[in-house]
């Protein structure tokens, strides 16, 4: 069952419009929430009045930061950053000074949203606009205005590996280039929604619409509340898509389920996609000052890299990771033992920012790729050729890079790049249709090898269960946004218990099923809950054998299974069913577990078996090579990608068929970030991409001819199914690809250094011109 | 405030829906009628999640108001969904891998729909056009496009099969 490309089961009640998203859910009574959000980029409050929206017919109540309760903490960060926070860190509501252009001042609920809009219309505010930091590196500048009291920088840090001055000094080629990554971000396809219900007799809050990381936020939300976690339960409805931004602890996050605590009544929001445009984390927005040398040979010998990320107006959830991430893995899959970073992570007035999709690999991928192939010029030798002198070797595993993110050292688990290497390019020449320039058209050809370190997060958990008519429960602690968790993990279980993909029910993102959950980020679902189902799998077939063994009287060595029945070895017609002995281990069974007489005693507990899996820090490694083909029009500036070829090493594929989903639907997404999408800001730090019209994500005019090779070569050593995350890499690698392509095609190496690949930028370097 | 009455049919049913003025199509099929297949992902008529058939024509659920389809006849994803289980379409979506997430999936499949039922040997140009209008976060298209061009294959067949019948007569 494992490597069988089986159709997904969550697939038909998609199809027949059936799924069941957070915006399908309504309950009796129910009220909608609206939220005010600043219309400036910086500007402090002097006054609210929110007496006429209250006195509007339908508005129920209207809560601003001077409702909340006493002492409320702002929302942390969840995982290790590289300096002090807290001066940073987002409240629910802005009391004094709204900071970007999107943050929530008020919260209407009225008994329908039409009603909480027009409520909110009528809210009085009286703004004293500041001056706005619309650019985080001008607001490094000593005159600038400040963000935030303690400053506009978050953090800085760095690694000085080897000896990057002496391998500069005796470099054979430099190259020096600075490149430029544009704000972004994931944009799912449904906007983010909470419907937040609490029943206050029995003290139970309901929370439904969470996802990625429910448990987190579950445990976070009671801290906020100063309640028992058991007085909320979250559960996860389907989800359209999160790519990492969906699923944080926003200010929603508190505010919906405080209201319907506070209201005692079902309240809902449904963020509508301008809200989401401003409220949603943002991503990626960085500059990376890149020196990198090598000898007569090629040989790379250092990077030196200065890195700048604007991370917006406030730090959230997920402080400064996505720099880190960058500054950690930037030497990519190479050789180079001489690496310095000094990084930085500044602050704006813009929205905050958090992970998307490859999150500072997609950014650190495409600034050290654009220079390997720069270098390659300068010598005079192949892109490819020169990869194929530096990749590292497999006899080097793992690969301990030297540096380390969110604490963690970063360590190339397994891998044997070359073998991937020469199979995608020798694929993609084999392929390669004849095509050259003609008229206005230039083509081109650029290629990436990348690292993406995967399956980050400490634990995860699964528990597995047979019940007494023989369907197989899984409930896991991972959460699905669209990947097909439910087929994967139903596989997993499937391939050890040997029982019919259709005889299991995979459950997952709530938190009244399970106790424990890890989540769904960083490409870790398959290989954590994967070998959390794994070993829960594994525990209830050895009990369910044991127990065979016990009912049918015979040695436990002597029962195999077959057939999804356990039968004696040699005389099948011996034999008992896991639905038999899920009733025979049922609590309160005589048959096996006599009662006693007198005093209690422990009864069986089902055919079940909960599993925790500990991670690896560093995770799994997975190497991947994108190849792609433009053809640029010079009079345009317009750029099709013409072909594309993605070759991963995925370790061991549950479904190939749901890997190549991933890499190909990644692809396009990082297609998008290279030539179309950007988050756009005025002077004054005002949202200029506000709707589908202004930010222009890939339709399927796009979406070029892609062939993902799902290679299963190197086994991960981190668990026993040898699984890799392989979520992200599709998407990590299509700027360098992309933007080494569109240099080549127009011949115009140092002039493709900045993101997104837009028409203009392209003609500008066709005059041969880098423009800011 | 004040609510107007509709009546027109819905997945071949009529309908009187009581609406007020302001209220979009999609919202009403979500709201009064709980035909929640139709999904809202920018409500500006960019992409494409909340396509309905207007007689026989995908619009966009979000740009139409309820008060404008007095006496129109309107297909949602459930309308053309068999009782149980999938049609021709939706089975090719799911043997290609062609939906993640699902959310976009009921417009693209209609949008689709409207296509074959027009063209039922549509090209890849044709089926590059007509899902031009709806935006896909997940599969970066391409097995939208296998999935429609596997049952544009098949009517060619089944029309090829038809001939040949229909000439050997």
């Amino acid at each position: 069952m494992i490597g069988a490309r089986l159709v997904r089961v969550e697939d038909e009640r998609f199809l027949r419009g059936e799924g069941r998203f957070v915006a399908d859910i309504s309950l009796p009574f129910m009220t909608e929430a609206f939220v005010l959000r600043s219309p400036h980029a910086h500007a402090r409050i002097s006054r609210i009045d929110i007496g006429p929206a209250l006195a509007l017919d339908g508005v129920q109540a209207v809560v601003t930061a001077a409702d909340l309760p006493a002492r409320l903490p702002p929302i942390p960060c969840r995982i290790p950053t590289h300096g002090n926070m807290e001066p940073f860190l987002q409240p629910v509501l802005c009391r004094d000074v709204a900071r970007y252009v999107g943050e929530p001042v008020a919260v209407v609920v009225a008994s329908n949203r039409a009603m909480a809009e027009d409520g909110a219309e009528r809210i009085a505010i009286d703004w004293q606009p500041l001056p706005a930091v619309a650019d985080a590196i001008a607001g490094l500048k000593p005159d600038a205005p400040a963000v935030h009291d303690a400053g506009n920088v978050a953090s800085r840090w760095g690694f000085d590996l080897g000896n990057v001055e002496t391998a500069l000094s005796e470099a054979a080629v430099t190259v020096r280039q600075t490149f430029g990554i544009q704000r972004h971000t994931a944009m799912p396809l449904e906007t983010r929604g909470l419907l937040a219900v609490y029943d206050g007799a029995r003290r139970m809050l309901e929370v439904h619409g969470p996802t990625k990381v429910p448990h987190t936020n579950h445990a976070l939300l009671a801290r906020m509340l100063q309640v028992s976690t058991a007085e909320i339960r979250f559960i996860e409805p389907d989800v359209g898509g999160s790519f990492g931004a969906r699923g944080e602890f926003y200010p929603e996050d508190f505010l919906i389920p405080w209201l319907a605590l506070r209201l005692r009544k079902p309240v809902r929001w449904i963020e509508d996609r301008l809200e989401h445009f401003a409220a949603i984390n943002h991503s990626r927005e960085s500059r990376f000052e890149v020196t990198a040398a090598a000898d007569a040979e090629g040989r790379l010998t250092a990077f030196d890299v200065k890195l700048v990320a604007d991370l917006g107006a406030y730090i959230r959830t997920h402080g400064d990771v996505v720099p880190s991430h960058a500054a950690a893995s930037f030497p990519g899959p190479y050789r180079v033992r001489n690496y310095r970073v000094a990084a930085v992570a500044a602050l704006s007035n813009k929205t905050p920012s958090g992970t998307v999709r490859a999150p500072g690999m997609f950014e650190a991928n495409f600034a050290r790729e654009r220079a390997v192939d720069m270098l390659a010029d300068k010598l005079g030798i192949d892109p490819a050729e020169i990869r194929r002198r530096n990749l590292i070797r497999r006899e080097e595993m793992p690969w301990r890079v030297g540096t380390e993110s969110v604490r963690r050292p970063i360590i190339f688990d397994s891998g044997d790049f070359s073998f991937v290497f020469e199979r995608a390019v020798s694929e993609f020449d084999r392929t390669a249709l004849p095509r050259s320039a003609s008229g206005t058209i230039r083509r081109g050809r650029g290629i990436c090898a990348l690292v993406e370190p995967s399956a980050f997060g400490a634990f995860e958990s699964a528990r597995v269960e047979v019940d007494g008519e023989g369907f197989v429960h899984v409930v896991t602690g991972a959460t699905s946004q669209g990947q097909g968790h439910e087929t994967s993990l139903a596989q997993v279980a499937a391939a050890v218990l040997e029982v019919p993909i259709d005889r299991i029910r995979v459950r997952h993102g709530d938190t009244g099923l399970i106790r424990f959950g890890g989540g769904t980020y960083a490409s870790r679902a398959a290989v954590m809950a994967g070998n959390a189902v794994h070993a829960a799998a594994v525990a209830v077939k050895a009990k369910a054998l044991r127990t065979a063994a016990q009912k049918l009287e015979v040695a436990e060595e002597d029962v195999r299974l077959a057939d999804g029945r356990f039968e004696l070895a040699g005389t099948p017609e011996v034999n008992i069913t896991f639905a038999a002995i899920a009733r025979l281990l049922a609590p309160g069974n005589a048959e096996l577990l006599q009662s006693p007489t007198v005093a209690n005693i422990a009864d069986n507990d089902g055919l079940t078996a909960s599993c925790h899996i500990r991670g690896v820090p560093s995770g799994t490694s997975v190497f991947a090579v994108h190849l792609a083909e433009v053809a640029v029009d010079v009079e345009t500036g317009q750029v099709a990608v013409e072909r594309y070829l993605v070759a991963a090493d995925v370790g061991r594929a549950i479904n190939p068929r749901i890997v190549e989903g991933q890499l190909i639907g990644g692809v396009v997404q990082g297609l998008g970030g290279t030539l179309l999408e950007e988050i756009v800001y005025d002077a004054e730090g005002q949202l200029q991409t506000g709707t589908f019209a202004d930010y222009l994500l890939p339709s399927v005019h796009d979406a070029p001819a892609i062939t993902a090779m799902v290679i299963e070569h190197a086994l991960s050593p981190s668990n026993p199914l040898g699984v890799k995350g392989v979520g992200e890499v599709g998407t990590s690698g299509a700027a360098a690809a992309i933007g080494n392509a569109v240099a080549r095609a127009l011949g115009v190496p140092a002039a493709i250094n900045a993101l997104p690949l837009t028409p203009e930028r392209v003609i500008a370097a066709t005059c041969a011109g880098p423009v800011p | 405030m004040k609510l107007f009455s509709v009546t027109l049919v819905v997945n071949g049913r009529a309908v009187t829906l009581r609406v007020e003025a302001r209220q979009s199509l999609a919202d009403a099929l979500r709201g009064e009628l709980g035909l929640t297949g139709t999904h809202l992902g920018c409500e500006h008529g960019v992409c494409g999640a909340c396509t309905v058939l207007l007689d026989g024509e995908p619009v966009r659920g979000c740009l139409l108001l309820a008060v404008q389809t007095e006496g129109t006849e309107v297909t949602t994803i459930e309308g053309i969904s068999p009782p149980a289980g999938l049609n021709e379409l939706q089975e090719s979506f799911r043997r290609h891998h062609a939906l993640q997430c699902g959310y976009c999936t009921p417009g693209m499949v209609l949008s689709l729909h409207a296509l074959l039922a027009r063209d039922p040997t549509a090209d890849e140009e044709a089926i590059r056009e007509a899902i031009s209008g709806n935006l896909c976060r997940c599969t970066g298209y391409l097995p939208i496009l296998q999935a429609a061009l596997h049952v544009a294959q098949s009517n060619r067949l089944k029309r090829a099969d038809t001939s040949s019948t229909q000439s050997s007569a």
